[in-house]
């Protein structure tokens, strides 16, 4: 068997006291193969985000504490690197998009400048970084990329925006994209049109991606295999199918309850009934 | 009965918890109270008259005999005390119209007693013989010549003398009540202005909003020292205390009427003024009893602040030669006089300084820790 | 853009009219203009004036005419330069302000400068070391000098550093030293710097004081903003992140302080040029309020207060070029 691109052991993540700390992450284990696509799904304040950041030590610490476990990537620990060290992963080997495009891009620079300025810290040997801008815009369906290099992010649609968010992401050629909600602040339309974007990406390269989200809807389809996470912990991993056909645990089959599916009629909302779950 | 009071705190509750937990606001509500104390207290302090003088086997109080009327408002305040140690409970429940009210009383004192004009009486019961006396603890009165002159600061003369032989540490005692006094009443009368001006515009919008807010910003285009220069110069014959409370509060409203203005526009379209209009009741109500006490504590911070750029201001013009006239004590009167012997007497300079330091500072912390409390998400820190 | 700055200018119009028409009131309401206008002495301001200076200000404020009337010839003349002429020595008083403009707007410029130069690395290294020792350092020196009154300080300044008992490093009072005309260039120049040092720092620590209280909330809020996580997930060094990503977002709002410091500084640069003795504005404004040079001090105040209106302009103008996302339209 191969080395695994990404292998989180035990992680956990705490904030606050120390005493009575937040275990946003409680101790998670999971692996991730090049070339696959894993879902991480969970309600809010699961500690999706918060395992996110943590795969390049994008939390902050202090507030954050890395109290245990390893994040090895490409058999490096990550929670082990130099500040430089973790200079060189961000962006070039791991790239994120994030849940709100209009407030993760800069207002005041053109979206062709941040893009640029991905380009020329990790790929140096480019010469003709503004064609590879190009490209990269042309890649994720922006319509005449070549005049749209002096927009400023407030001159885009939501969804566009996304889309430059992906360009940027993926104008490195990162091993593993993650996408942390990548479509809960776009209108329904717009979700589709990103989610098949990213899946034509993910045909197209051999890059890994995580994807991180609420809402199972999104995981059929797409992620190879899916991590269930609930209050800091992984209470459930398998085969995207085999957790959608036959969840395990309660939390599980609660979540997957909770989309709506097509042509199906809902008489009530369904609501996670905590008090079935442990 | 008890759990819910516990668990329910009210505003005024929170928000003290907050102010409480800020060690540089408490400090400076301590000082700023101990310098009311000391400026209310000034004539048992500072005084060239005994406290008890016993002589010929008479007993007299001669400083009591020697106080004038501007002396006499501690008096005032002792009750005004008691009133509000009497009726904490009613505070809890209406905290903005019992801050107000405290507010209005003081000014009202204040500005009663500004009106009047010190005496002075030249005797001293320093040297006058007596089987026994008891002295403030500086036996100087702040308008009393001595014969030494430009004294650094001794035991004998805490912190110096003036060219006239004057105790500085006397003129720093009373000058607080000068400085405290006009901080207070100035801003009082802004407030006053900018709740009425700002209060109307916010509630009735259209043309009235319109005009009151050009009106502000052709204020806010003077230049505030060099506008109320001109105003006091305009009218200088009318010089005194009162006089320069008003200057000062007629041109440093505008901040807390766009204050009230946008706290007005914002509450006057809240479901409860909506409720309180819909079961009929008249502006004026919905005004002072819906509106008012919601947007007092951004008002109070204003007036923190605002009562600190008063002191500032009435030093700056005592310094300037355009504040109280002389006799009276004024921490800028004192630091004016110490512009003309600057090459050598630092201490005219130095006490008065730091005095109005401290008292700007404590202002600031107060009114920082207030913001703090009244809008915890504005929370600097 | 122009059709932008255009409307600005529009709508200056009726502040303009607001500040010359409460100047005007503040002239007429005057007791000294009050008994001229009831065809009294004047002396009701209790300034003494001579019988040709009460004709003049008559005629120049045209007290015998009615309000409205006098107030359009004023402003008429106004418009003209026309500001009329001092009591002092009957020369135009725009030509008396506008000799004196070159240093007051020097110092008060150098000290917006300078403040802006020191206050935000100040401002940017507190929020940066947030809640740590040198951000409650900063922030507590920052609130002391922001307390500490302008002539204090200067009074204490050259106490101790300007002659006096104590050291000596600095010139005391003037622009110049006696002996400035016989030297050359360079160290006639240098005899200048050293004069302008203690009114300068007097004049800037309070506004660097409330410029790096601004700069570090700016700060702070920008460096709280999600594009400072997504550029430091793209790998840029943090020096990068804080310098170029957050900093130019937290610039934005800081440009426009400097229209609110302006008032500030000129009422603090009447107090420090007569501490200093410095020929500027302030000092004029002192000696026409002294002998009640009426016309003198009119002008100042108007000319102050457009000034002011000016900056206010000219901060809504940079505002618009430097935030991208507001349009001009
Ligand atoms: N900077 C922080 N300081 C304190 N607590 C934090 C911080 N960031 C996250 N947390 C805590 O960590 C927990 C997990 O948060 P996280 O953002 O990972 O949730 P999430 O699963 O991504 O939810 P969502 O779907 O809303 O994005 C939450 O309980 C949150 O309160
Ligand atoms: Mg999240």
């Amino acid at each position: 068997m191969t080395m695994p691109l990404l292998q989180v052991e035990n992680l956990g993540i705490h904030f606050g006291p120390t005493v009575d700390p937040v275990k946003a992450v409680d101790g998670i284990s999971f692996s991730m193969q090049a070339g696959e696509t894993l879902a991480v799904v969970g309600e809010s304040g699961s500690g999706k985000s918060v395992t996110a950041l943590a795969l390049t030590r994008l939390l902050a610490s202090p507030p954050a504490r890395y109290v245990s476990g390893s994040i090895a990537f490409e058999g490096r620990d990550v929670l082990q690197l130099r500040e430089g060290e973790l200079r060189s992963l961000r962006g070039k080997q791991i790239a994120y998009i994030f849940q709100e495009p209009g407030s993760s891009l800069n207002p005041v620079f053109t979206i062709g400048y941040q893009i640029r300025e991905a380009i020329e810290l990790h790929r140096p040997e480019v010469r003709d970084v503004t064609a590879e801008i190009v490209h990269a815009l042309d890649t994720v369906g922006i319509r005449n990329p070549a005049s749209r290099l002096g927009d400023y992010p407030h001159q885009l649609s939501g969804g566009m925006q996304q889309r430059v968010m992906i360009a940027m992401a993926l104008a490195c050629q990162p091993k593993l994209l993650v996408a942390d909600e990548p479509t809960t602040a776009l209108d329904v339309t717009i979700q589709k049109q990103i989610m098949d974007l990213l899946k034509d990406l993910k045909r197209t390269s051999n890059m890994s991606i995580l994807l991180i989200t609420h809402n199972f809807g999104l995981v059929a389809g797409f992620a190879d295999r899916v991590v269930v996470m609930f209050r800091g912990k992984i209470v459930e991993t398998g085969p995207t199918a085999q957790v959608l056909q036959n969840p395990q645990h309660p939390y599980t089959k609660a979540l997957i309850e909770c989309v709506p599916k097509l042509g199906q009629k809902q008489h009530r909302l369904k609501v996670i009934d905590y008090a079935g779950i442990q | 009965m008890n759990s819910i009071s516990l668990s329910q705190e009210t505003y005024t509750q929170r928000l003290w918890r907050h102010f409480h937990a800020d060690k540089f606001a408490l400090n400076g509500l301590r000082i700023v109270i101990l310098l009311f104390i000391v400026a209310a207290l000034a004539p048992f302090l500072a005084n060239s008259h005994a406290l008890i003088r016993v002589a010929d086997g008479h007993v007299s109080f001669p400083i009591f005999l020697s106080l004038e009327p501007i002396e006499w408002r501690f008096l005032l305040y002792v009750p005004l005390a008691g009133l509000v140690y009497f009726f904490r409970h009613r505070f809890i429940a209406h905290p903005g119209i019992f801050i107000l009210a405290v507010i209005g009383f003081i000014a009202a004192v204040e500005i009663f007693l500004a009106l009047t004009h010190p005496i002075n009486d030249p005797t001293n019961d320093r040297d006058r013989p007596a089987s026994f006396k008891l002295l403030p603890p500086i036996p100087y009165s702040p308008i009393e010549s001595t014969p030494d002159q430009f004294s650094p600061p001794t035991w004998k003369h805490l912190c110096g003398t003036d060219s006239t032989g004057r105790d500085i540490a006397a003129r720093m005692l009373h000058g607080a009540r000068t400085s405290l006094s006009i901080g207070f009443v100035a801003q009082s009368i802004a407030l006053t202005i900018g709740i009425a001006l700002g209060g109307l515009a916010g509630y009735y919008r259209s043309w009235l909003d319109i005009g009151i807010c050009r009106f502000i910003e052709v204020m806010d285009c003077f230049p505030p020292l060099l506008f109320i220069l001109v105003a006091i110069s305009l009218f200088e014959s009318q010089n005194n205390m009162f006089y320069i409370m008003a200057v000062i509060g007629l041109t440093s409203w505008t901040g807390v009427a766009r204050l009230v203005r946008g706290e007005f526009l914002r509450l006057s379209s809240l479901p409860f003024t909506l409720a309180a209009k819909a079961i009929g009741a008249n502006d004026f109500r919905i005004i002072v009893r819906h509106l008012l006490p919601n947007a007092l504590g951004p008002i109070l911070v204003a007036g923190t602040f605002g009562v600190a750029s008063a002191i500032l201001i009435e030093s700056s013009l005592s310094f300037l030669g355009f504040g109280m006239q002389a006799p009276t004590p004024s921490w800028g009167d004192i630091l004016s006089d110490a512009r003309r012997y600057i090459d050598f007497a630092w201490w005219l300079a130095f006490f008065p300084g730091l005095a109005i330091l401290i008292t700007i500072m404590s202002y600031n912390f107060v009114g920082e820790g207030l913001r703090d409390a009244v809008d915890p998400r504005l929370k600097m820190k | 853009m122009t059709h932008y700055i255009i409307r600005r200018f529009l709508l200056l119009v009726p502040t303009l009219f607001g500040i010359t028409l409460l100047t005007f009131l503040l002239i007429r309401l005057s007791p000294t203009n009050a008994a001229l206008i009831k065809g009294g002495g004047g002396e009701g301001g209790g300034k003494a004036m001579t019988a040709e200076q009460r004709e003049q200000i008559v005629k120049f404020y045209g007290l015998d005419k009615p309000p409205l009337v006098a107030y359009g010839n004023w402003v008429g003349k106004a418009m003209r330069g026309d500001l009329g002429n001092s009591f002092a020595d009957h020369r135009p008083v725009a030509d008396k302000i506008l000799e004196r403009l070159p240093l007051t707007i020097s110092i008060t410029g150098s000290a917006l400068i300078l403040s802006y130069f020191l206050a935000i690395p100040l401002g940017v290294i507190a929020a940066i070391k947030r809640g740590q020792v040198v951000d409650r350092t900063i922030s507590f020196v920052v609130f002391v000098l922001y307390s500490i009154p302008s002539f204090a300080a200067a009074l204490l300044l050259i106490l101790f550093v300007a002659g006096g008992d104590y050291l000596n490093l600095l010139p005391m009072y003037g622009i110049n030293s006696i002996n400035a005309s016989e030297m050359s260039l360079f160290p006639w120049l240098w005899d200048r710097i050293l004069h302008m040092i203690l009114p300068v720092v007097c004049l800037t620590y309070a506004s660097l004081a409330s410029i790096s209280r601004y700069a570090r909330v700016s700060m702070l809020e920008a460096l709280s903003q999600d594009f400072v996580r997504t550029a430091r997930a793209k790998g840029l060094r943090e020096r990068v992140v804080i310098l170029r990503h957050a900093l130019r977002n937290a610039l934005i709002p800081l440009i426009t302080i400097f229209a609110l410091e302006l008032p500030v500084l000129i009422g603090g640069a009447i107090i420090i040029e007569s501490i200093f003795t410095l020929p500027g504005m302030g000092q004029l404004m002192f000696q026409s309020l002294d002998s009640w040079d009426e016309p003198v001090i009119m002008g100042i105040t108007v000319l102050a207060a457009v000034v002011t209106l000016l900056s206010y302009l000219v901060a809504d103008i940079l505002y618009v070029i430097v935030d991208p996302r507001i349009s001009y339209e």
